[in-house]
């Protein structure tokens, strides 16, 4: 009975912060199918990014199970998780974190090197995915010469590079316009709608519209809508 | 990770940052160069000693004199070589004693020589002089290794082969106070005359006159060779059994010397042991030089070292620099692992720029060490030239030499001290957590 594509059980993750423990993730227990577009809402401090970055195998949990496309995150060995990190996720951030001194297409083909891809066909895939993602003529561009909406498409270029069944984005309209931001999501969309799992971490409302599944996290725990609106109106109200 | 992407990764990344890498290196440049030039120098220093030292005669060449022993001297059957005699026995070189050493392993031939025992004056018109006289058991002085600046080396019953300062033994015996002596004579193809004497029980003397005619000229070995003059074995025997007015029976009494020639020059050393062993006496230059040769090695391993100080200091460097580098693109280090980078290619990555640091300066440090040698060489040759030519000496070839392993190792070498002082720092960067990596700021 394991039809999830992501299974997490118990996941706890506490930060040791100037003497005091920071819950980041206090027991949290999720499934998520597969080819699913999963939008995780919070408020910053919520332990959205953490939670995002455990997926990833970016960060190692505190306590408790992840388990990815059938693999257990909890006992592998460095090397292994970047293996996996290579070969199923492709990551999305706020911030794109592009090389500044790469061009768009040897940024786009930047992750095959550790896969020990040869040149020509590194180049001939980068070049595809500049396409698909709507800058073809850009390939020779380097990140200062393009927009911010411009450097969020090399970005998932470069996400999609290896092929990856899972999409983790971080914030990926954070730091955009909004017209840009709108372009980010439909192209997040077309991928989920292309057989790829998508999980998208925002404040962003306007990404419900693609979300295929919602998850609202408070304090370091899942939690309902209704509960997670009520707090966050708590909030808002004047006291 | 391929290596060729490998090599093109670390290339572009120190290209990025180009004024940097340049200001580490210039460290590289300048403790390579001073290894290449300091051991250069002491290599060249060496290389002058070993010239002056070769004038002690061919290294591969070992004397081989009989041991008299401690006890009495004993000349019988039993002293012939025969066996179970320690050192404290007498040995002497009977032709067994030569069969014995023919059969040293390494020893390329073993040639007997024979002093001419009684005094022998030599007269070239009418100048005199004294001359060692040496038999040796060759037909042709090149088998020992001779070579003549005039004439050849072949020996034969009535002409000799004399060594290149035999001209400045003659003097003008009639020649008065206050007068300018004659300038040496050119011996070659001139006929000397050749006096021995012997005294019988009375004190009458007699006298043998031998006219020879000088066939070649010996090149400068600034040894022995360089005095004697060179005869047939077979004329010095005759000639002291005629001063002795008996035979010799070389077979007890044995030569007064023996050159035992060794192929390998660094076997001459074992074999001088070996014979010295067999209770004989060996003498070989190499014993002098093998010290004065570890001296120079010392000597190069101490400038070597100075160097290496310098090379030290620039390690520091290249370390500092790695350090601020790998802080700088901590969120690079996070985005190479997000997308799949195990740590050893971080490893790899890092090690390589270090390395690369290494290899740029020491690129830089060998060619300006080689360079600043040859000004150096040019400049000092010149000047010891004329300090030779004032004080009569030889003049030293080379004052600075570079033997080709030397920018090989400064290389390697210094491309190791870039890694070595990239480890740190690599071992840092790959082993980073990466989401603590990704959002360093």
């Amino acid at each position: 009975m394991n039809q999830a594509f992501i299974r997490v059980s118990g996941l706890k993750k506490y930060y040791q912060m100037g003497g005091t423990t920071v819950r980041a993730l206090d027991g949290v227990d999720l499934e998520i199918e597969p080819h699913s577009f999963t939008v995780v809402m919070g408020p910053s401090g919520s332990g959205k990014s953490t939670l995002l970055y455990l997926l990833g195998g970016l960060d190692r949990a505190t306590a408790g199970e992840i388990w990815v496309d059938g693999q257990s995150l909890n006992e592998v060995d460095e090397n292994s998780l970047a293996l996996f990190r290579r070969r199923t996720i492709g990551f999305v951030f706020q911030s794109f974190n592009l090389i500044p001194s790469m061009t768009a297409r040897e940024n786009v083909a930047f992750p095959m090197q550790f896969a020990g891809v040869n040149p020509r066909r590194r180049d001939e895939q980068a070049d595809f995915l500049l396409k698909q993602v709507g800058l073809g003529d850009r390939a020779l561009h380097r990140p200062t010469e393009l927009s911010g909406g411009q450097q969020q498409r090399v970005a998932i270029a470069r996400a999609l590079v290896n092929d990856p069944k899972l999409i983790l984005a971080d914030e990926p309209t954070g730091n955009l316009d909004t017209a840009s931001g709108a372009a980010i999501m439909q192209l997040l969309s077309d991928l989920h709608r292309s057989g790829r799992t998508v999980l998208v971490v925002t404040h962003d409302t306007r990404m419900m519209r693609f979300a295929t599944r919602q998850i609202y996290l408070l304090d370091g725990r899942v939690v309902s809508e209704a509960e997670y609106q009520s707090a966050v109106l708590e909030v808002a109200q004047p006291s | 990770m391929r290596f060729f992407d490998l090599l093109r990764l670390i290339f572009g990344n120190l290209s990025r940052r180009k004024a940097r890498v340049a200001l580490t290196a210039i460290g590289v440049v300048i403790g390579t160069a001073a290894v290449v030039i300091l051991v250069s120098l002491a290599i060249g220093l060496q290389r002058n000693a070993n010239e002056q030292l070769y004038g002690i005669g061919d290294l591969t060449q070992i004397q081989v004199m009989p041991s008299f022993g401690e006890g009495p001297v004993m000349v019988g059957p039993g002293g012939g070589g025969g066996g179970g005699g320690g050192s404290s026995q007498t040995k002497l070189l009977t032709n067994q004693a030569l069969e014995e050493l023919r059969a040293i392993p390494g020893v390329e031939w073993v040639s007997p020589r024979e002093f001419l025992w009684s005094g022998g004056m030599v007269r070239y018109r009418k100048l005199e002089g004294w001359a060692n006289i040496i038999g040796v058991d060759v037909k042709d002085l090149a088998d020992l290794g001779f070579e003549t600046v005039q004439g050849d080396t072949a020996l034969g019953r009535t002409t000799i082969v004399v060594g290149p300062m035999v001209a400045n033994n003659f003097y003008d015996p009639r020649l008065r106070p206050g007068q300018e002596p004659p300038p040496p004579p050119d011996l070659y193809d001139q006929q000397i005359q050749f006096i021995i004497s012997k005294w019988d029980a009375q004190g009458n003397e007699t006298r043998k006159n031998l006219s020879l005619r000088v066939t070649g000229v010996l090149k400068e070995t600034r040894g022995e060779s360089d005095w004697t003059i060179y005869m047939p074995l077979e004329q010095v025997k005759a000639l002291n059994e005629w001063s002795q007015n008996r035979r010799i029976n070389y077979n007890k009494e044995g030569y007064s010397q023996v050159i035992v020639k060794v192929r390998d020059v660094n076997q001459v050393l074992d074999i001088a042991d070996q014979i010295t062993e067999m209770g004989y006496q060996a003498y070989t230059p190499q014993s002098f030089v093998q010290g004065i040769n570890n001296f120079y090695i010392i000597l190069q391993v101490i400038f070597g070292g100075v160097g290496a100080i310098a090379l030290l200091v620039a390690a520091i460097g290249i370390a500092n620099t790695m350090a601020m580098s790998i802080l700088e693109r901590t969120r690079e280090i996070g985005l190479m692992k997000a997308v799949g980078a195990t740590n050893r290619d971080v490893l790899a990555i890092f090690l390589g720029e270090a390395s690369g640091i290494g290899f740029i300066g020491g690129l830089g440090g060998v060619i300006i060490g080689w360079l600043a040698g040859q000004v150096i060489n040019v400049m000092a040759v010149v000047y010891l030239s004329n300090q030779a030519g004032q004080q009569g000496g030889i003049p030293p070839s080379v004052a600075v030499y570079t033997p080709i392993w030397l920018p090989v190792f400064a290389l390697v070498f210094s491309t190791l001290i870039g890694m070595l002082s990239g480890l740190y720092p690599a071992l840092r960067a790959a082993t980073m957590i990466p989401v603590l990596a990704l959002k360093y700021e």
